[in-house]
């Protein structure tokens, strides 16, 4: 699996990319193993609470999960998850 | 009048003379300003089919009401005219602070007339207007020009010009204010060049009155606070400007990619706000009463393409990116930098390039036709050498300098063309974002994203979501951002302003600068008039439903790679609800009622 991160997400990672050879079950798996590595301020842009921060993007192979199964949307191996902050231009 | 200067200024270039009219209140309450206003001038006094580089068609100046106030980033203005690139009421809209100036100045708009006998600039100070000799500025970049302009002038004079592109009545051509900031699609340049006009300088010691100050202070100080909280309007443009975006389009698989043949670009996040933050920013740049910050003040060192300057934008980023399937930041911004510089529109040449390097890679044209150039998709020293012939109408450049649809429709195939109504589409695949295509389809100034910006819905999730891949409610969600954007432009505010605030938050500080009373309904009654008011200009210069389309290739060619592989767009589905949902007849024709009930 590819996590890949963008924008203010990287300042909390300090990585553009982390492979992942252990896929996680579902979406909340996998942001509750990051928020684990990458702290406190990972965990604030991720989640509210037990649920998705609204200002995350995340999108699953090019879906966002809002029209997915959100947290509980699975994931296999070959995936790739986008984490983004709310971003916009024009 | 609150809000209004309830003067407008006209010159006639043919004559020399210069006038002043009333503002009438009735119509400023009915259209605002900038875009709406000056539509209506130009509906009024020039016919449809006039040659939009003829002395017949006018050029209108336009801020809003807003503009020149602390209202948030009030500082636009819009330029209104026949386009000469498709002939529909264009309305270009510019940031910068020539806007407030002119109303500084004492002016709702600024209507230009007619056509000089010789190069000239006009300098407005206040009430003293001189109509000034431009011989020795002709020629000139836009940069220099408004070094001469506000050396013989003022030196703190806004100024609003035209650089070797719109003197050659390039079609693509521009109008650059404040050096960096453009009035950029629809070829708007072209016409101020076909009239001899250079520049504009403008110098205003005036204010803008507010009806009810406190009020207005309290509605604005709400809508700035919105804004700043907002992750986007408050932090993510000025960290990393518009193209930021370029990574979320490329993920979602709407990038669109060597000229629309794929919807992903593998490597783009070298050229996306995070790299441009990275290796490129100075810093972040706003304009006139500017809390956002998205403009971006760059420098290259790479001694290739080294320069400074502002941008680019996402827009840019793409046209000269992935659209010519390049991933060079530093080619693509010095591109940025010469379009900028010569006054150019920097979607419409990227585009034309991608659409050029298509033709030769297809082999319908050769280096014969393009001055010994291997015009190949990724040849990064290409693109740049092809932009700097498009800014100076040298060889191959002159007949790029007209767009991508006289292009290939010159060497016999026009399907290659990435336009909408002869104007290049903008970033965005729609066969990747439904509503978007629907948006770019029935645009009224032809392929565009901001007159109707889905994206925000649909990929976004600013506010609201939904998904980009269904069309059911994107019929509503086109006209409702079209509607809204259709006052927001005219009443002189930013559309970036909306990643914080909405029609509700505008209309409140309308109401309270103006005196006149603007429920939400009001305000988006108003962008539908417009909207409407631009369509029926559009019918009278003969464009029809089949042209209310999107290029074959989205309809019908999937997307080749990545997330929404396998996509086209179904505009099909979407259209005729449009229609209906405008209250237009099934042939796109305002009804009669509508009409009517809009007052039009």
């Amino acid at each position: 699996m590819t996590v890949k991160y963008f924008a203010t997400i990287r300042t909390y990672t300090g990585e553009a990319v982390r492979r992942i050879d252990d896929a996680p079950a579902d979406l909340r798996e996998l942001l509750a193993t990051l928020a684990g590595r990458y702290g406190t301020s990972f965990r604030r842009a991720v989640f509210t609470g037990d649920d998705l921060n609204p200002e995350i993007i995340i999108l699953v192979n090019g879906r966002n999960v809002l029209y997915l199964q959100r947290l509980d949307t699975p994931l296999a191996a070959d995936d790739e998850v986008s984490i983004f902050p709310m971003v916009a231009g024009g | 009048m609150f809000g209004w200067t309830g003067t407008i200024l006209r010159v006639d270039l043919t004559k020399g003379t210069i006038t002043r009219e009333a503002t009438d209140p009735k119509l400023a309450r009915d259209y605002l300003g900038a875009r709406g206003l000056g539509g209506h001038i130009l509906r009024s006094e020039v016919d449809p089919k006039t040659d939009s580089l003829g002395p017949d068609n006018k050029l209108v100046f336009a801020p809003g009401p807003f503009t020149g106030t602390f209202a948030p980033s009030a500082g636009r203005f819009n330029v209104v005219t026949k386009g000469p690139l498709n002939g529909v009421l264009a309305a270009s809209n510019s940031g910068g602070s020539f806007g407030p100036e002119l109303k500084y100045a004492g002016y709702d708009a600024l209507i230009i007339e007619g056509k000089a006998a010789k190069p000239v600039y006009l300098w407005i100070k206040d009430d003293q207007i001189e109509i000034r000799d431009a011989a020795a500025i002709w020629g000139h970049n836009t940069l220099d020009t408004t070094d001469l302009v506000r050396a013989e002038t003022d030196e703190d004079a806004k100024v609003s010009c035209i650089g070797p592109a719109g003197e050659h009545q390039a079609l693509l051509a521009c109008i650059m204010n404040e050096m960096h900031r453009a009035a950029g699609r629809t070829g708007v340049g072209a016409v101020m060049g076909s009239k001899n006009l250079k520049a504009i300088a403008v110098s205003g010691s005036g204010a803008v009155k507010v009806a009810d100050p406190e009020r207005f202070k309290a509605a604005v100080m709400k809508a700035r606070k919105l804004i700043q909280a907002h992750p986007v309007g408050g932090a993510g443009l000025k960290a990393y400007g518009t193209d930021v975006l370029v990574n979320i389009l490329n993920q979602v698989g709407a990038l669109p990619t060597r000229n629309y043949q794929d919807g992903y670009f593998p490597t783009a996040d070298k050229t996306g706000g995070e790299s441009l933050a990275a290796k490129q920013l100075v810093r972040p740049k706003g304009c006139f009463s500017c809390i956002i910050s998205c403009g971006r003040v760059t420098k290259v060192d790479n001694p290739a393409y080294a320069g400074y300057g502002e941008g680019p934008e996402y827009e840019s980023a793409w046209g000269f990116g992935s659209d010519c399937g390049i991933d060079d930041l530093d080619a693509i911004t010095k591109a940025n930098f010469l379009c900028n510089e010569y006054g150019i529109d920097t979607i419409s040449l990227g585009s034309t390039i991608a659409c050029a390097m298509e033709l030769f890679e297809r082999g319908f044209i050769t280096a014969k036709d393009t001055d010994g150039v291997q015009l190949t998709f990724g040849n990064t020293a290409a693109m740049v050498e092809m932009t700097r012939k498009a800014c100076t109408s040298e060889g191959f450049g002159a007949k790029l300098a007209q767009g991508s649809y006289r292009l290939a429709e010159g060497y016999g195939h026009p399907e290659l063309s990435m336009t909408c109504k002869k104007q290049e589409m903008p970033a965005y695949d729609p066969r990747g974002v439904q509503g978007i295509g629907l948006n770019y389809a029935t645009n009224n100034r032809g392929g565009d994203h901001v007159r109707g910006y889905t994206i925000a819905i649909e990929v976004l999730q600013n506010g609201a979501v939904m998904d980009p891949h269904v069309t059911e409610g994107k019929a509503g969600l086109d006209i409702t951002f079209q509607n809204l954007t259709g006052a927001l432009d005219s009443s002189g505010a930013c559309l970036f302003s909306t990643f914080g605030i909405g029609g509700a938050e505008l209309a409140e500080m309308l109401s309270a600068l103006t005196g006149v009373e603007y429920t939400l309904d009001e305000f988006m009654l108003i962008g539908e008039r417009i909207w409407n008011q631009e369509k029926l200009w559009n019918l009278k210069v003969g464009y029809t439903k089949a042209d209310d389309t999107l290029p074959v290739r989205l309809l019908k060619d999937p997307i080749k790679t990545g997330p929404s592989k396998g996509e086209v767009n179904h505009l099909d589905q979407m259209l005729p609800e449009y229609y209906k949902m405008r209250g237009w007849d099934e042939d796109g024709v305002p009804t009669k009622a509508k009409l009517k009930e809009l007052a039009l």
